[in-house]
C-alpha cells in the first residue's frame, strides 16, 4: 500500500472509530433522558432520536471500521494475526456490531412505542437495556481507542513465525527484502 | 513454490502477554453471563416475546 493511500485508509478509520464513539456516547445520553425523564414529549423523542441516530449514524460507523482496520492491517506490515492488539480490536468491533445488529429491533419497537404514547411499566426492562448495552458498547470502543494508542506489546504465535520466515528470507535475498 | 528454510535454532516461541490473558479472560466472563442472562430469561428473548 502506497503512503498516501495507507494516511487516507487511516484517517477513515480514525474518524469512523472516533464517530462511532461520540454517536454511541449521545445514545447513551438519550436512552438515561427516556428511561428517567417525566414528560412524556422527552421520552418520546429521545427514542425516536436513538432510532435515527442508530440507523442513519452507528450503524454505518460501526461497520465502517470493519473494511477500514482490516485494509490498513493486511495493506502495511502489522498484519492482521500478527499483533494481539489488532486481533483484539478486531474481536471488539465485529462483537459491538454484531451486538447492535441483534438491538436494531428493541430499539425500534421503542421509538414506534414511544411515538404512540404507549410505553408502559413493562416496557422497563427494554428501556434499562439500552441503558447498559449502549454504556457497555461506549467501555468496548473506548477500550478500542486505548488498544489502537497503546499498542500493547505481543505477538502471536503465527505473527511470530511469519516474522521469523521473513528475516530468514530477508538474510537470504538481502536485495529482495529492500 | 520454495520454502524458506527452517534453521534448527529457531528461537522459542513467544510468551502470551498478561494483558492478552486477562483479556480473554473477561470476554469468557461476559459470554457467560449473557448466555446465562438469556437461559434465565431475563435478555433479548423476554424482550422479543413481550415485543410480539
Amino acid at each position: 500500500m502506497s503512503r498516501g493511500l495507507r494516511k487516507f485508509v487511516l484517517t477513515a478509520h480514525i474518524t469512523f472509530a472516533v464517530g462511532w464513539l461520540g454517536a454511541v456516547a449521545g445514545f447513551l445520553a438519550l436512552a438515561i433522558i427516556g428511561w428517567k425523564s417525566q414528560d412524556a414529549h422527552s421520552v418520546s423523542a429521545a427514542y425516536l432520536a436513538m432510532d435515527w441516530i442508530t440507523r442513519f449514524v452507528i450503524l454505518p460507523l460501526s461497520f465502517a471500521p470493519l473494511i477500514t482496520g482490516p485494509t490498513l492491517s493486511l495493506g502495511t506490515p502489522w498484519g492482521l494475526f500478527r499483533h494481539y492488539w489488532i486481533l483484539a480490536k478486531l474481536v471488539i468491533t465485529l462483537l459491538s456490531a454484531i451486538i447492535l445488529l441483534i438491538h436494531l429491533q428493541p430499539i425500534r419497537y421503542l421509538a414506534d412505542t414511544a411515538a404512540k404514547g404507549v410505553l408502559s411499566g413493562a416496557d422497563l426492562q427494554i428501556q434499562i437495556q439500552m441503558v447498559v448495552a449502549s454504556a457497555a458498547a461506549l467501555l468496548a470502543l473506548i477500550t478500542t481507542n486505548f488498544l489502537a494508542v497503546f499498542k500493547p506489546k505481543g505477538m502471536t504465535r503465527y505473527g511470530w513465525r511469519k516474522q521469523y520466515e521473513e528475516r530468514i528470507v530477508s538474510r537470504q535475498f538481502p536485495e529482495d527484502s529492500q | 513454490m520454495t520454502q524458506p528454510p527452517i534453521t534448527p535454532n529457531r528461537p522459542p516461541a513467544p510468551v502470551t502477554p498478561r494483558w492478552v490473558k486477562i483479556f480473554v479472560a473477561i470476554f469468557i466472563i461476559l459470554v457467560l453471563v449473557v448466555v446465562a442472562m438469556h437461559l434465565a430469561g431475563v435478555d433479548f428473548g423476554g424482550h422479543l416475546q413481550h415485543m410480539r
